[in-house]
């Protein structure tokens, strides 16, 4: 090393110029000056101390002993471990530059989840430091064959992710695939892992989302020993699992802890009260604008009696209240939380009373919608009602064009698109096609907890 | 489309495809056009699963020594270049024309039910855009298609369940009622309906089991036609004799029968729901006039000869011609579909005759 100690320490000013953040400090100590440069904002002062201001001053020992050695030369990489919150000491006398791991910003507590809350079971949810939600799964699964592997994602950001599995499990080529596809993506920044998420899927134009994603840990759980692969992000509270099924986005995991007929029960529920939500409102449109006949006398008259004053075809009737109800839940959504609460009132009583009074809506209309709404929220996975909600408008679009024919063609689409889908690799209806036995023991309807150990054909698990 | 030669279609797959195509708007009509045997009309699906079954022997016999190759290249092989060239045309110009054929049936069928107020252009449309889709998935696609359509609409049988109560069984007595002259043409105008099986040439190459591949289509043949003899019983216990020769869609009428109470006709969900059953058919079709295409272009652009597949489709199903003149076209078509069905026959001579050629 034939540079001068200031070159080298003025080489790393001149990277790290404007960013006030970064302190400089120089400390003699017994083995001659030292510089520490370190990032105040990500280390806590404590952390500092007992790391390295108090063994610098007392126990240089423990500092060799612990720290990294690092490059001079290499001047983007030391500025990456700088950026990523370790410390870094330069001692002048002997031109060595070591790094210490000090990150320690400040992170959220483990609070229960909002999003997915069950009523038995436990309530703990993910947080946005990686390193807790690491350790949420690890106290859960404590086995050395649970491997996690750790990358950087984000060109500008350096956003640490970590790709977790079983690896007596989980199929390798599953796990090449998606090491493959993490390592071709190029993106300057992830908010989230759902962008990545977005980046990485096998057909990025469909409305379907093809990986699971959760903020529960138990779930995470039991799906590692399902033989899947499960990404975490730092700063992200949810994680992606893969691979997955069409079946499983109806699944929460507090049916495994109900008994299996309360469970089955509540599948069915949801699975059913999908279609009925993508079927309700095209079906009033069709029977009221191309199939009257369709309807035994005493609902057609009714029916008639609720719309007499309504000035509007049956499919601009439905467009114009299911665009009502979307506005209510984006805004009811977005406003804070003070605000948010006229929304009910005006949204709710208002709008749908007033508006049939004034004849602008029927009232049987109103009860459809709202039912099917309430129906659309059932699957436990946020991103699958949003899905509903929007393939529920091709069908409402379809049904207006062409009646009940048109409602079919709709839904011979959605069947071609469902079956053509892939989930890393995986078919995405399965089990029901192809078919898996095993694991049509716990799609739907869930058998006894007896029967049912684990879902190894939708992940392709390694033969034992 | 991205059927490289490998083998694809499983078990299930072939069961179903042979099955699929073979239920298309054929078993509407097949009591009307069984209606020369009259009341002894029911055994007749029986019958012609046996004839499907001996010619499928013959077709999988004689693919079976071309492991590799689709009907297309057989014929070039056998028959020369420039005569198995020009019969690959005549196959393909009557795959699309039965296929609009079907199409034009079904569509004015709709049209007189269910959409009385349109026009069929934009539904037509619709449904050829719904078919460039499936098709471009290639056959794996179309067949786990017919998978899920077989479990979507055997839900539709059990809305004949009216049609037997009302039913009276003791229609089925005599039994052989009838005259050769009748017999034969009862078989002439009903053997259209199970029409479908022989596209089996066309997609053996992907067939990953063709050992067992005769077994399985055979299993397929046989639920289809355990449907059109269901189908033929009940309408012969419902009908009587004169109904049978002039209700046209007997099957339809069957539904009519349904009551329930909080829907008061079941034929238009019945009907609307066909088209579930009109894809998978016409699916199969579409696709092997493609693959044949295929065989005539050198360059394998992928998708362009769908779409002008589907425009030639377009442009038959609206034609400006009278309605009679379609229809003898479409009759044609169905007639050129028999000659198709019995070509592996003539295929099986000429092989056997060029092998003895050979080693002579």
């Amino acid at each position: 090393m034939n540079e001068i100690p200031e070159q080298i320490v003025a080489k790393l000013k001149q990277e790290i110029n404007e960013v006030d953040d970064v302190k400089l400090k120089m400390i003699a100590t017994e083995e001659g000056d030292v510089t520490v440069i370190y990032f105040s904002s990500l280390i806590e002062k404590m952390t500092l101390q007992t790391m390295v201001t108090i063994p610098l001053a007392n126990n240089l020992k423990q500092i060799h002993q612990m720290a990294q050695y690092l490059d001079p030369k290499d001047v983007k990489g030391v500025v990456k471990k700088l950026n990523a919150g370790q410390t870094l000491l330069f001692f002048h006398e002997t031109n060595a530059l070591l790094s210490v791991d000090t990150y320690s910003a400040p992170t959220r507590a483990i609070t229960d989840t909002e999003t997915e809350s069950t009523v038995i079971g436990p309530q703990d949810a993910f947080t946005e430091s990686l390193e807790t939600n690491i350790s949420l799964v690890r106290r859960r699964i404590q086995s050395s064959m649970l491997k996690n592997e750790n990358r950087i994602v984000g060109s500008e950001a350096n956003i640490k992710i970590s790709i977790m599995y079983m690896d007596n499990i989980v199929s390798h080529e599953n796990l090449d695939d998606l090491r493959n596809r993490i390592d071709q993506v190029d993106y300057p920044l992830f908010t989230d892992i759902s962008v990545l998420k977005q980046l990485i899927e096998d057909n990025p134009l469909s409305p379907f989302p093809q990986y699971y994603m959760t903020v529960r840990p138990d779930s995470i759980c039991r799906y590692l020993l399902d033989g899947r692969i499960v990404v975490f992000m730092d700063n992200s509270q949810l994680a992606i699992v893969c691979p997955t099924s069409f079946f499983e986005m109806f699944v929460s995991i507090e049916d495994y802890y109900n008994r299996w007929t309360t469970a089955s029960l509540l599948r069915m529920l949801r699975f059913f009260g999908f279609f009925l939500t993508i079927m309700i409102t095209p079906m009033y449109i069709s029977a009221l604008t191309f199939h009257p006949e369709i309807l035994p006398y005493e609902l057609l008259l009714n029916l008639q009696e609720s719309r007499s004053k309504v000035p509007f075809p049956p499919l601009i009737e439905v467009l114009f209240i299911e665009l009502i109800i979307e506005v209510l839940r984006e805004a009811g959504s977005r406003m804070p939380a003070k605000v948010g609460q006229t929304i009910g009132i005006v949204g709710g009583i208002v709008i749908g009373t007033a508006a049939v009074e004034a004849g602008l809506l029927s009232n049987i209309l109103i009860v459809l919608v709202a039912t099917s709404a309430l129906l659309s929220f059932l699957p436990p996975i946020f991103l699958m009602s949003n899905t509903s909600r929007f393939i529920r408008y091709i069908f409402i679009l379809s049904a207006g064009l062409f009646g009940l024919f048109g409602q079919m063609l709709a839904f011979a689409w959605l069947i071609h698109h469902l079956l053509s889908l892939k989930s890393l690799g995986t078919h995405y209806m399965t089990p029901a096609i192809p078919r898996k036995p095993n694991d049509l023991l716990d799609s739907v309807i869930r058998f006894p907890t007896k029967y049912i150990r684990s879902k190894t054909g939708i992940s392709k698990v390694q033969k034992k | 489309m991205n059927t490289t030669k490998g083998k694809v279609l499983n078990r299930y797959h072939v069961i179903f495809l042979a099955q699929s195509i073979m239920i298309g708007t054929g078993i509407l009509s097949l009591p009307q056009k069984l209606s020369p045997m009259g009341y002894t009309q029911s055994f007749m699906p029986l019958l012609f699963g046996v004839i499907a079954s001996l010619t499928l022997f013959a077709m999988v016999w004689l693919c079976s020594k071309f492991p590799n190759d689709d009907l297309f290249r057989m014929n070039e092989i056998l028959l020369g270049k420039w005569l198995g060239k020009f019969i690959n045309l005549l196959v393909i110009i009557q795959f699309i024309v039965f296929s609009a054929g079907i199409i034009s049936n079904y569509m004015h069928l709709i049209q007189s039910t269910a959409l009385q107020e349109q026009t069929i252009t934009m539904p037509v449309l619709c449904f050829l855009l719904l078919l460039i889709y499936i098709v471009s998935g290639g056959i794996k696609s179309i067949a786990r298609f017919c998978i899920m359509t077989f479990f979507i609409t055997i839900g539709l049988f059990y809305f004949t369940r009216w049609a037997i109560e009302k039913g009276d069984p003791s229609h089925f007595l005599p039994l052989f009622n009838f005259t050769p002259k009748e017999f034969y043409e009862a078989l002439k105008q009903g053997y259209f309906s199970i029409l479908g099986y022989e596209l089996i040439l066309f997609y053996f190459p992907y067939i990953i089991d063709q050992k067992k591949a005769f077994r399985h289509s055979l299993i397929g043949i046989w639920i289809s036609i355990f449907l059109c003899f269901i189908t033929t019983a009940i309408s012969v216990m419902y009908y009587s004799e004169w109904q049978l020769k002039n209700v046209e869609f007997s099957v339809l009428n069957l539904f009519k029968a349904g009551e329930f109470t909080f829907i008061e006709r079941i034929d238009i969900i019945g009907i609307t729901l066909w088209v579930f059953l009109i894809l998978s058919s016409i699916t199969a079709y579409v696709w092997c006039a493609k693959r044949g295409m295929d065989t005539f272009l050198k360059k394998k652009k992928q998708s362009y000869q769908l779409y002008i597949i589907a425009l030639i489709i377009f442009f038959i199903v609206k034609m400006p011609f009278s309605r009679e003149f379609q229809e003898k076209l479409f009759m044609a078509s169905n007639y050129v579909g028999y000659v198709l069905v019995s070509w592996p026959v003539f295929l099986i001579l000429i092989y056997v005759i060029r092998k003895k050629q050979v080693q002579v």
